[in-house]
């Protein structure tokens, strides 16, 4: 416990330079506006910044997109409050009661809400990422190869689920899109190109960067373009400063809507939309004011608010941990680290257990800056939304055509992003979800490597798949999963349970 | 957990029919084109590691995912109906705009032409061609603007990227 108060101590002071203070301050105020705008994304900000900051050092890239990442979901707060449109769609619940408040004069109350339920979270988030990271990645020593052929399967499959709850179905398709899309190019054991064709730009691999670009770039300025205008920005009224006693009340919301928010980060490829919805659902189930939830409810927004942010560190924590992304700009974040020297994954905090610490002093100096931005700068901001979306869009999509070529140089990348953004349109407008297809994108190494190399040590044996203990415990969680995403399995469960505990059925 | 842009049931299950045989026309290729991959007998490889294998296990799980949705879709009568009322309207023909500037500037005229002039020409023609304002003299204003707009992008983008990050542009 001391040590890691040391390291991060040391971790703080090594960021203490005015360039890295700079970075903080730019890098997360431009994630506030582009979560501000409608059509930017954290994951699409986070990857154009990465194009952007390859040649600098590791630490102040890696700085720049933690705060990128932060600043933008909660950014996105604001136009889901004034504008009734998530920013981001981590916002997309922020919108149910902060739009009415809005409505209701109460716009500055409402952005100091999420001020101060985007700081908690994040807070909460950080403190989870401290002490969880060490015993996960302690934990994950135990993995081989059978586990973490599961804990990809088991990300899918989870992931599809809560990303579609409506249709997991499109969920799971989404991901094993993902998954065989992964599996183009050269293979790491026989080195063989698979689906290349003779092109050496097929046998190079699909780039999870220009990918994420397209999905989340291009098709964005699709959608944005194809929806009819948006309301002119409202005036906004009132103090932006958060109301202590606002906070006061609802402090036992926050906390618990912080804890749900990171546990959503934790669960691979679900992130921060899910951290805000089911910590609004758990407000508003306990709420003593419950019908005033969607009428502009304070508790509510700062649920949404608090549940989104702390999703950020949680996500980070299976980024260190497991190499496996929790949400998709936490997918980003794990490519940067990779193309940056990091190697993210269980032997990390044997290599290198300083650099746990280094993310923690990023986030907390994120947070700050988030703070400090959502105290000063709110009011000046909201000219960004004025921003016709006729002027914006053209020039997000000149950064997605330069961001996707900039990787490697490669012209084909740019053509992975349309492609990719073509796909996402088409994906997006038939409700397949796109989180499971980017997990996917990221998994499919580790499982195609893992699932290899498992066969082989078991000489083709499946028993170890399911004996192994840490195997069967993700194989069984998997497989319930999947059973009781079908309703008619519930129903079956469902009544001998009532008769055994004898409670009235819903 | 409410969804967006809310599709009615009949045109999703009419959509979900197609996106379900492609599903499974993919799903089915990648399996078959995963048998043909090289199994590196002669040089002793272990069956189990031969490079077809993940590959044909996964386009059979998406075969199979998507001959789910396929039954789903035709139970739900997405087989029957005629052509589903699809494009035409505004949205419509906003999407094929942006999607011939988009594809026109990344595919064909990025490479082509230099950088700059290419970034120019697609940021003015877009933006001229998505305004619609309501005068005359507007009219002008706006496509000067535009222009100066066409003209910053154009150039702050390429002189950023070349000189600050140094990246080799198209």
């Amino acid at each position: 416990m001391f040590e890691g108060v040391q390291r991060l101590a040391e971790a703080l002071l090594g960021f203490a330079t005015p360039l890295a203070l700079a970075n903080v301050l730019w890098a997360t105020l431009l994630g506030i506006v582009v979560g501000m705008m409608p059509g930017l994304t954290a994951t699409l900000g986070v990857a154009l910044l990465t194009t952007l900051t390859l040649k600098m050092a590791s630490s102040q890239a890696l700085l720049i997109l933690v705060c990128m990442y932060i600043g933008a979901i909660y950014g996105g707060s604001r136009s889901a409050i004034l504008l009734n449109i998530p920013g981001t769609p981590a916002n997309a619940a922020t919108t149910l009661d902060g739009f009415p408040l809005a409505r209701a004069g109460r716009a500055g109350a409402a952005m100091g809400v999420a001020t101060a339920g985007s700081v908690v979270g994040s807070l909460i988030g950080i403190l989870m990422l401290a002490t969880i990271s060490p015993l996960l990645g302690e934990f994950a020593l135990k993995f081989g190869a059978f586990e973490f052929f599961w804990l990809a399967v088991f990300g899918i499959v989870i992931s599809g689920n809560l990303t579609a709850q409506q249709d997991p179905l499109k969920g799971w398709i989404a991901g094993f899109l993902g998954l065989l899309v992964a599996t183009v190019g050269q293979e790491g054991v026989h080195a063989y190109a698979r689906f290349a064709y003779g092109s050496t730009d097929l046998a190079g691999g699909i780039g999870l960067l220009p990918a994420l670009v397209g999905a989340f770039g291009f098709s964005e300025v699709l959608v944005v373009m194809c929806q009819p205008k948006p309301d002119v920005v409202r005036e906004m009224r009132g103090s932006v400063v958060p109301r202590i006693a606002d906070l006061w009340r609802y402090r036992r919301t926050a906390v618990r809507s912080g804890l749900i928010g990171t546990t959503m980060g934790i669960i691979p490829g679900v992130g921060e939309d899910m951290g805000a919805w089911v910590s609004y659902a758990a407000a508003r189930r306990t709420s003593r004011e419950r019908d005033q939830f969607g009428k502009g409810s304070v508790e509510g927004l700062m649920a949404a608010e608090t549940g989104n942010n702390a999703a950020v560190p949680g996500a980070i924590i299976p980024v260190l941990t497991l190499a496996v992304p929790g949400s998709a700009p936490a997918a980003v974040l794990l490519a940067a680290m990779f193309i940056h020297g990091v190697r993210p994954g269980p032997l990390l905090m044997i290599e290198s257990p300083g650099f746990l610490w280094e993310v923690v002093a990023m986030c907390l100096l994120a947070t700050l800056a988030m703070f400090v931005h959502g105290m000063l700068l709110t009011r000046p901001l909201l000219y960004v939304l004025r921003v016709p979306r006729e002027r914006l869009m053209p020039v997000i999509f000149v950064l997605c055509t330069v961001g996707a070529f900039a990787i490697a140089g490669r012209v084909f990348d740019i053509w992975v992003m349309l492609a990719f953004g073509v796909l996402g349109y088409l994906l997006r407008s038939l409700h397949y979800p796109l989180a499971p297809l980017v997990l996917g994108l990221v998994l499919g190494d580790i499982l195609d490597k893992n699932l290899r190399r498992a066969l082989v040590l078991a000489d083709g044996d499946l028993a170890p798949f399911v004996t192994r203990p840490i195997s069967l415990a993700l194989g069984a969680v998997t497989v319930a999963t999947i059973l009781l995403s079908y309703p008619a399995v519930r129903a079956l469960l469902a009544a001998p349970l009532r008769r055994a505990f004898g409670a009235p059925g819903r | 957990m409410p969804q967006q842009g809310e599709a009615p049931a009949a045109t999703m299950a009419r959509a979900d029919f197609f996106s379900a045989l492609v599903l499974v026309a993919l799903g089915g290729g990648a399996l078959l084109e995963a048998l043909r991959m090289p199994r590196f007998e002669a040089i002793g490889a272990n069956p189990y590691s031969v490079p077809g294998l993940v590959p044909g296990v996964l386009g059979a799980v998406i075969a199979v995912l998507g001959l789910f949705l396929l039954v789903r879709s035709v139970r739900q009568g997405g087989h029957r109906r005629g052509a589903a009322a699809a494009g035409g309207d505004a949205g419509g023909a906003r999407l094929w705009l942006a999607l011939v500037l988009t594809l026109g500037y990344a595919a064909l005229l990025v490479g082509t032409l230099p950088f700059a002039l290419a970034t120019g020409l697609f940021v003015f023609a877009f933006i001229v061609l998505f305004e619609r304002p309501e005068s005359a003299g507007r009219r002008v204003r706006r496509t000067l603007s535009a222009a100066v707009e066409a003209l910053i992008v154009a150039a702050v983008v390429t002189h950023v990227f070349e000189e600050f990050f140094y990246v080799r542009l198209p």
